[in-house]
C-alpha cells in the first residue's frame, strides 16, 4: 500500500504535488532545528522522574515524528529506538531486583529471589535477596527517564536528514565530511554490487561452498568497490579537489599552536579532575581553557579549505519555531515557577499517584507543537536518491 | 605478492609530527574519558549523568583536532575516495552482525585496511564508518564518540603492528582482531556502566568507592551483562581475518600499488 502510494507522488512532477499541510509548500526544515528541539526536550526530560510526564512526551514525540518524518532509510529507525527504551527499563528493574540491596521496615514486600553467596574477596556484591515494590517502582521510573531521553535523540535521528547535517561540520573536518558523503551514496551501490557478483557466479553454475564461496563473493566485490573509489579520486581531482584556501603559512603554524595548546589545557584538566590534591584551577577551569583554544584552532584551521554551498538550507520562522518551543519547554521545566517542584519527582515513600502538574505539562505540549509548526516533509525523496546512485 | 615492505609503501595518509602528539595527547584524554569511574576524585562531579556526556562532548573534541590535524599534512583525492568506498562497505557490513549473538563485522575490514593503508588511514577510517554508518542507520547520539574513538585506536594500532608475512602475518591480525574486539566491548560497557544501572543496585557505579570494590562491581556487571557478546565478537573476528584475511590484503595491497597515494602538491605563491 505504501509502496504504491510512493510510486505515484514519485511519478508526479514535485510542482503539482499538494503539500500534505494545507496551504504551506513542503520542505525540509533545517537539521540543526530538529536536534535543537530534540535536545531541549531531553533537558527537560532530566529534570523529572513523574511517570505520567515521562509517557506525556513519549506520546508527544511519536506525534512529532509521525507527522514530520519522511520516507528515507533514516527515518524508519523510531520503533528501534522504542524496543531499546523498552530493554533499558527491563535490564534496570532486573538488575535492580537480582543485584539487590536489601530492604527497609517501610517497603512493600513483594517477593524474594534466593540468596547467593559471593566469596570473601568479592564482598560488596550481594545477588539475590528480598525485593520490595518500591525499589522496583523507583528503578522503573529512573529507567523511563533514561529511555525517554534515547527517544528525544532517536525522534532527532528520524527527523533531521543526515545528509544536510554535515553540512554543519566546521571547514577543518572538510576531508572526514567528503569521506562520509561518500560512504553514504556508495552504499546503496554496494548492495547492487553484491547482486551482481552473485548473478554473475550463477551463471558461470559455481558449486563453492563454505569459505571458498565467501570469498567468491567478498573478493570481486571489495576489487570492485576499490576500482570506484580509483575513478571517483580522477573525477575529484578534475573537478578541483584540494583547491587550496586562504590560509597562508603563518596561519597555519599558529592553527598547529592552538590546537597543541588546547588538547594541552585537556589534558591538565582532566589530570585535576583526576587528582583531589591538584589546585583547583587544574580542573573544569583548565579543561574549559582547553578546549576554547582547540575551537578556536578548528575555526582557524578552516581557512585551510573554501568550500562554496549549494542551495544552503534556510533559518527563518519555521526553524525558530521548533527550536523555540524545545528549549522553551526545558526553560519552564527548569524554572520552578507556579508549581510545586516535588511533584515533579514524586517521592515513594508513602507510596503516593503521581499528581499531573499544570505548568509541566503544558510546557510538554507546547513542545509538541513542533509537529504543527514544522512544514511538511518534501516528498518523494526515492527517484532523486535513484537517479544519483545510477551515475557513474 | 606481499613483501615485507609492501606495508610500506602503502601508507595512504602521512602522519605528520605534530599529528602524531596530538594523537597522544588524545590517547590519554580517551583513557580518562573511559576510566573515569575508577580513577575521578570523589566529589569532582555531581549527577551520575553528567561526566558521561561531558566527557563525551570531550571526545568528541579530541577526535576533531586530531582528524584536522591529520588533515593538515593534506589527504589525497585517491585516499579520502578509498576512505570513502570502505567506510561505506563498512556501514553496509555493520547492520549484518548488529544483534546476531555478538557478530562484530566492522573490525574486519577495519583491522586489515589499517595494516595495509597505515595508522593515520585507519585512524580515520574508524571515525568515518562508525560516523557514516550511525548517519544511514540513524544511530547518531551521546553513545557514538566513545565508539568513534574506540574503532579509531583499533584501526590506528593495527597500522603500529610489527612487520611480517605470510601465515604469521595473518595469525598476528586474527589475534589482534580478536582482542581489539574483546577489549572494545569492555571499554564500551564501562562507558555507559555509570548511568544504566539503578544506583542502589549493589553491582551499579557508586561515587567515592575504593578502587577494588569499585572494579569488582564493574566485572560483575560485565559478567552479568556482556562478556557473551564480547566473546562472540573475538571470535567471529578471528575466524573472519583467518578465513578471508588473506584474499582480502592482497586485494588492498594491489589497489594500494595502483593508487600510488602520496601527498598532494601544494602552490604557495612565494616563500618569506
Amino acid at each position: 500500500m505504501s509502496a504504491v502510494a510512493r510510486t505515484t507522488v514519485a511519478a508526479a512532477p514535485p510542482a503539482t504535488v499538494p503539500g500534505a499541510g494545507g496551504r504551506r509548500l513542503p520542505r525540509t526544515l533545517h537539521p540543526v532545528a530538529w536536534w535543537v528541539w530534540a535536545l531541549a526536550l531531553a533537558t527537560a526530560v532530566s529534570r523529572t522522574a513523574n511517570p505520567l510526564l515521562l509517557f506525556l512526551v513519549l506520546a508527544v514525540l511519536g506525534y512529532v515524528v509521525t507527522a514530520r518524518r519522511t520516507e528515507a532509510p533514516w527515518a524508519r529507525g523510531f520503533k528501534y529506538y522504542l524496543y531499546l527504551a523498552l530493554t533499558v527499563v527491563a535490564i534496570r528493574v532486573v538488575f535492580r531486583a537480582v543485584f539487590a540491596t536489601g530492604i527497609t521496615p517501610h517497603d512493600h514486600f513483594l517477593f524474594s529471589l534466593p540468596h547467593l553467596p559471593t566469596p570473601d574477596w568479592y564482598a560488596g556484591i550481594r545477588i539475590g535477596g528480598p525485593v520490595s515494590l518500591e525499589a522496583l517502582l523507583s528503578s522503573a521510573t529512573d529507567g523511563l527517564r533514561l529511555a525517554c531521553m534515547m527517544c528525544c535523540i532517536g525522534a532527532a535521528n528520524t527527523l533531521a536528514n543526515p545528509k544536510r547535517a554535515l553540512r554543519v561540520l566546521p571547514g577543518a573536518l572538510y576531508e572526514l565530511g567528503v569521506a562520509v558523503t561518500v560512504a553514504i551514496s556508495v552504499a546503496p551501490q554496494l548492495v547492487q554490487s553484491v547482486q551482481r557478483v552473485a548473478r554473475a557466479k550463477r551463471l558461470r553454475a559455481a558449486r563453492a561452498h563454505g569459505t571458498k564461496a565467501l570469498r567468491g563473493i567478498v573478493v570481486p566485490v571489495l576489487e570492485d568497490a576499490l576500482e570506484r573509489s580509483l575513478r571517483l579520486a580522477a573525477a575529484m581531482d578534475s573537478r578541483g579537489y584540494g583547491r587550496a584556501g586562504t590560509a597562508t603559512r603563518r596561519s597555519r603554524r599558529v592553527t598547529g599552536a592552538l590546537m597543541l595548546l588546547g588538547m594541552c589545557g585537556l589534558c591538565a584538566g582532566a589530570y585535576g579532575l583526576l587528582d583531589a590534591t591538584a589546585p583547583a584551577f587544574l580542573g573544569l577551569p583548565a579543561m574549559s581553557a582547553g578546549a576554547a583554544l582547540c575551537v578556536a584552532g578548528l575555526r582557524l584551521g578552516g581557512r585551510r579549505v573554501t568550500r562554496t554551498r549549494y542551495r544552503p538550507d534556510p533559518w527563518s520562522l519555521p526553524e525558530w519555531a521548533v527550536a523555540g518551543s524545545g528549549v522553551l519547554s526545558a526553560v519552564l521545566l527548569f524554572a520552578n515557577l507556579g508549581y510545586d517542584p516535588a511533584q515533579l519527582n514524586p517521592s515513594f515513600y508513602p507510596l503516593t499517584w503521581p499528581g499531573l502538574p499544570l505548568v509541566p505539562t503544558a510546557a510538554i505540549l507546547l513542545a509538541g507543537t513542533a509537529g504543527s509548526v514544522a512544514p511538511p516533509p518534501t516528498p518523494a525523496p526515492a527517484p532523486a536518491f535513484a537517479r544519483r546512485a545510477t551515475t557513474p | 605478492m606481499s613483501t615485507p615492505t609492501g606495508t610500506r609503501t602503502g601508507t595512504a595518509i602521512r602522519l605528520p609530527p605534530r599529528a602524531g602528539v596530538v594523537m597522544a595527547l588524545a590517547a590519554f584524554l580517551g583513557l580518562v574519558a573511559f576510566f573515569w569511574p575508577f580513577v575521578v576524585a570523589p566529589g569532582t562531579f555531581g549527577a551520575n549523568y553528567a561526566p558521561p556526556l561531558i566527557f563525551g562532548a570531550l571526545l568528541v573534541l579530541v577526535l576533531c583536532v586530531v582528524l584536522s590535524e591529520i588533515a593538515e599534512g593534506g589527504i589525497d583525492s585517491k585516499a579520502l575516495a578509498m576512505l570513502g568506498v570502505l567506510s561505506a562497505v563498512n556501514a553496509a557490513l555493520r547492520p549484518l552482525g548488529a544483534g546476531t549473538a555478538g557478530i562484530e563485522t566492522v573490525f574486519f575490514v577495519l583491522v586489515l585496511a589499517g595494516r595495509v593503508y597505515g595508522p593515520g588511514f585507519g585512524f580515520v577510517l574508524g571515525c568515518t564508518s562508525l560516523f557514516a554508518s550511525a548517519l544511514i542507520t540513524g544511530g547518531v547520539g551521546p553513545w557514538m564518540p566513545y565508539q568513534m574513538f574506540g574503532c579509531a585506536f583499533v584501526g590506528m594500532l593495527a597500522g603500529f603492528l610489527p612487520r611480517a608475512s605470510g601465515r604469521r602475518e595473518v595469525l598476528m591480525l586474527a589475534g589482534y582482531g580478536s582482542l581489539s574486539g574483546f577489549l572494545f566491548g569492555f571499554l564500551l560497557n564501562l562507558s555507559f556502566w555509570p548511568f544504566s544501572l539503578d544506583p542502589n543496585s549493589s553491582i551499579a557505579y557508586l561515587p567515592g568507592l575504593p578502587f577494588t570494590e569499585q572494579w569488582h562491581r564493574y566485572v560483575a556487571f560485565d559478567l552479568a551483562t556482556s562478556l557473551g557478546w564480547d566473546t562472540g565478537r573475538a571470535i567471529t573476528n578471528f575466524v573472519c581475518v583467518l578465513l578471508a584475511g588473506p584474499a582480502v590484503l592482497t586485494t588492498f595491497r594491489r589497489a594500494a600499488r595502483k593508487a600510488r597515494f602520496r601527498a598532494p602538491a601544494r602552490f604557495a605563491a612565494r616563500r618569506d
